[in-house]
């Protein structure tokens, strides 16, 4: 039980949320792509032990857990339906099925990955500032 | 009467460390599962634990915090329960709380230090 345990567990916070930050990328880039389906990152607790190793006692290993991207799920919602016959995707009736997303949704996600990633970085730097005033103690 | 070079402060302050690291791991667990859907957050009690211990003359030696699930906190649509900015108001009192202890350490070691040397600069 340290702080490079802490730091570890930051650190899979870190990159749950660059994994959900490509998405939302991947989403907005795709918004007009015909027969794209909106993806979503599904975050589970990482109690993963070759991850962690034995450095966390067991009582913490259930209650302490860093986080892991289990899969990216994709959107089954319906499509947005577009009136355009002209376009060679169009179905019968003239209509192209549009991607369901929705880059106002996209974009409010992305600031709030943004702002988890920050504090992430807030609470790895509080574990580095804690370790330099323990070393401190020996000065 | 005995004189004991490290007094039971040292062994109290060096518990108060043990324990602010053990709970800087909790809240970043929290931090890193507040979007994760139906985590439950934790949290670490010690404090009254060692105040306890040490109002007691017991050992600190023995303190051990426990860790539980955080009541009445709000929960959201998806089950997640993490409160983010309580959890980094805690981040940052943890943290204070831990350089304190620190700093008491160094202080207390600094005045060993003045008396050994008699007075004198080292």
């Amino acid at each position: 039980m340290d702080l490079l345990s802490s730091m570890r567990i930051s650190a899979t916070g870190l990159s749950a949320q660059s994994t959900r930050l490509e998405t939302i990328a991947s989403n907005l880039a795709n918004a007009e792509s015909i027969g794209y389906k909106r993806k979503d990152p599904v975050m589970v607790p990482s109690t993963d032990r070759e991850a962690f190793g034995e450095i966390l006692k067991d009582k913490l290993d259930e209650h302490a857990q860093g986080v892991l991207v289990s899969e990216i799920h994709e959107d089954e919602s319906p499509p947005q339906l577009k009136y355009d016959p002209s376009n060679p995707h169009a179905r019968p009736d003239g209509y192209v099925e549009m991607p369901n997303v929705n880059p106002v949704i996209e974009t409010a996600n992305m600031v709030a990955a943004q702002r988890a990633y920050e504090a992430n970085i807030t609470a790895i730097n509080a574990a580095k500032a804690m370790a330099m005033k323990a070393l401190d103690i020996g000065k | 009467m005995s004189i004991k070079v490290f007094d039971q402060t040292y062994e109290a302050l060096a518990k108060a460390l043990e324990l602010r690291t053990e709970n800087q791991t909790v809240i970043a667990s929290n931090i890193a599962n507040a979007d994760t859907p139906g985590f439950q957050a934790q949290e670490l009690d010690f404090e009254k634990a060692m105040s306890k211990a040490l109002g007691s003359g017991r050992d600190v030696e023995n303190v051990e915090g426990d860790i539980h699930t955080q009541v009445n906190n709000v929960v959201r649509e998806d089950g997640n329960t993490v409160d983010r900015d309580a959890e980094m108001v805690s981040l940052a009192q943890n943290q204070l709380l831990y350089d304190a202890a620190a700093d008491l350490v160094k202080k207390k070691l600094a005045l060993l230090k003045y008396s050994i040397n008699d007075g004198g600069s080292h």
